[in-house]
């Protein structure tokens, strides 16, 4: 018994690390947030208390509900959009390409987080503006111009600016790793090219398309730069409704709730997704 | 053993300048079942990569009862193939990778099922039909690759391997079912292997290859008894081969010089070795009889036991020559009992001239060719 028991002082002393910053920074915080939800302002200060009216005020309006639709909207579009755009470049990677030219894009693909998200945000503003660069390619060509600035599609292009990278070499990491001999198997049974994609390569590489998609959801969902700045802010994100009520009379506490359920669905959504992932049997 | 099926014509594989297959002749008939074997990097798994349409041949042309094959996609061909891996579908259960043939084929939703229970049924695995492939043993897999490829009820099933992850009880099984299979069926299987026991167990020939070259075709008799060169003879792991010199020939019988001594043996009329010319004399190591007295007998030397080695119920002896070559016999463990082997022991070693088999030497140059 007794090596065991050292054992598990070992093994204690290098989780310790973990466990501490998990709670100096994760989980401390998040219960203070959701302390603060049950806070009270009064005379624009913060007051300790524990009632229910900052979350009954903020589930009763219609406000609240719009932004939480639309930033579940615009959370999936650019998921599905994110998917779908990254899914040919991955597979190209993972199966057209060599090792060597595979290690390279991944490495570019890695370049666009170097810089600040922010600076990345303005670059596209100027493309997109009404007398930007989109717009005077597409007025060579004799189209335009069109308002794209605070719109949804900036937003959605925005959101792109953030993800689709990162989707591409999660998508493309889990597809190189599939086992050859399944896709030439599924050749070998009769599967041309496009039927093997769809019933090997997929399900082979479920877990990467599925991880990569719960990112572009996380990192859409909770992102405010690009509904601010390219989508105008008009209507609010749940992110941009987090901002306003701060501004407007100290309502931290109303933020904290906002901040929270956002929170509470996102927890859902990963958790259900990554289920899925892991779930071996087709439904 | 029906007619010709695949036929190879000049067929070469390269990977850029590295050469897997040189230009090869082979003839694969309908039914047979033939055992492609050869030490690792030999080419047999690319030529039966080229017969599934997975490698493209860099020249030569592969026809299938008759017609040229070499364009034809992978999914356009009926050669389904069992991988060394399996490669067995791990997101679906063992039905549905027993369907997926059927699947890709349009084969309606029952029919489908009927057919793939069919199989399973035949391989002894209906009562694993709804499980997930990582739930299975090694052999049950085997099993539901078997089936897979079946399933569509092909002319021909290609085998890359697919024993060698088994262990040694269930390989015999396993051969056991697929000889079966295959005399049952009567359709070709084409069966790649470096195990000599496996191609010699199941196939009806046998294609030896080397350093993608094709060294021998011929019955697993032939191979054994009668190889037509050096590389197959050490390859069929049990022979013993002295380098001579012919000394002479009278009326079929051949005397050459060795290092041992005057070793006789056979020759037919129409073999055209001469005295004075190099051969490679192969003596079976399980016709080589061992006694403790000299015997009158066409070849007999002195030699002292140095080992043994036990596979089953099988003994390899060992023994020294007195010009300190190693000369291995074979003898069932039983009978060597009444030896009473000791290290160092000197006994005699004797054959009939008529077990050496005599080939010519093939010099280095001859190799090349």
């Amino acid at each position: 018994m007794k090596p065991r028991h050292n054992m598990d002082i070992y093994a204690l002393t290098w989780r310790l690390p973990v466990l501490v910053w998990q709670t100096l920074f994760f989980i401390a915080p998040l219960v203070f947030m959701i302390a603060m939800s049950f806070f009270l302002v009064k005379n624009y200060r913060m007051v300790e208390a524990f009632e229910l009216v900052n979350w009954m005020k903020m589930f009763s309006r219609d406000y609240f509900w719009d932004s939480y639709v639309l930033s579940l909207g615009l959370a999936a579009l650019a998921t599905i959009c994110a998917t779908a755009l990254a899914f040919p470049a991955s597979y190209a990677l993972a199966f057209m390409v060599s090792d060597n030219i595979r290690r390279w894009a991944i490495f570019f693909l890695i370049i666009p987080y170097f810089t600040s998200y922010l600076v990345r945000i303005f670059s596209w503003y100027v493309l997109l503006a009404e007398a930007g660069i989109a717009n005077g390619v597409l007025g060579y060509l004799g189209l335009g111009p069109f308002t794209m600035l605070n719109t949804a599609f900036a937003t959605i292009v925005g959101y792109m600016a953030l993800t689709l990278p990162l989707v591409v070499i999660l998508q493309t990491l889990s597809m190189a790793n599939i086992d050859r001999s399944l896709i030439e198997a599924a050749h070998n049974l009769g599967a041309g090219r496009l039927r093997t994609i769809v019933s090997v390569v997929v399900p082979a590489g479920k877990v990467g398309l599925i991880v990569g998609a719960l990112f572009c959801f996380i990192l859409s969902f909770g992102d405010f730069v690009s509904p601010y700045y390219l989508g105008g802010s008009k209507p609010p994100t749940l992110t941009i409704l987090i901002t306003d009520t701060t501004k407007s009379g100290q309502q931290w506490p109303r933020a904290a709730v906002v901040a929270v359920t956002m929170m509470a669905t996102l927890m859902v959504i990963a958790y259900s997704a990554i289920r899925y992932a892991y779930n071996r049997r087709q439904p | 053993m029906g007619a010709a099926q695949f036929v190879l014509e000049n067929v070469a594989k390269r990977f850029g300048n590295q050469v897997a297959v040189n230009p090869m002749n082979l003839e694969i008939r309908s039914g047979e079942f033939l055992a492609i074997m050869g030490p690792s990097g030999c080419g047999k798994t690319t030529t039966l990569r080229m017969l599934a349409g997975l490698e493209a041949p860099s020249e030569g042309e592969i026809r299938l009862n008759g017609v040229r094959i070499n364009e034809f996609k992978p999914h356009e061909r009926e050669t389904p193939m069992v991988w060394q891996s399996l490669a067995l579908f791990p997101f679906l259960n063992v039905r549905e990778n027993v369907e997926f043939g059927l699947k890709m084929r349009g084969v309606p939703k029952a029919e489908r099922a009927e057919r793939a229970h069919r199989w399973l049924q035949r391989l002894e695995i209906d009562q694993f039909a709804e499980r997930d492939i990582g739930n299975l043993s090694g052999g049950q897999r085997q099993r539901v690759a078997l089936a897979r490829a079946l399933v569509t009820e092909p002319p021909v099933l290609l085998l890359d391997e697919p024993l060698s992850a088994l262990d040694a009880n269930l390989v015999v099984r396993m051969q056991t079912v697929l000889i079966r299979l295959q005399k049952e069926l009567g359709i070709t299987f084409v069966y790649v292997t470096h195990s000599q026991s496996e191609a010699f167990a199941m196939a009806d020939r046998i294609v030896i290859m080397n350093e993608g070259s094709v060294e021998q075709v011929g019955t697993p008799r032939e191979i054994y008894r009668a190889p037509t060169n050096r590389f197959v003879a050490e390859f069929v792991g049990t022979n013993n081969i002295i380098e001579g010199t012919v000394s002479s020939r009278k009326a079929g019988m051949l005397e050459c010089d060795t290092a041992l001594g005057c070793i006789r043996t056979l020759c037919g009329e129409n073999n055209p070795i001469h005295p004075g010319n190099r051969v490679d004399l192969v003596i079976g190591a399980d016709l080589i009889e061992v006694s403790a007295e000299p015997i009158w007998s066409d070849n007999c030397f002195p030699a002292a036991f140095i080992g043994e080695e036990f596979v089953g119920s099988v003994a390899t002896l060992h023994f020294e020559t007195e010009s300190g070559d190693e000369i291995r016999v074979q003898k069932q463990q039983r009978e060597t009992e009444s030896l009473e082997l000791a290290h160092g022991k000197p006994l005699y070693l004797h054959w009939d001239a008529d077990t050496v088999y005599c080939l010519a030497s093939r010099t280095s140059d001859e190799r090349g060719e």
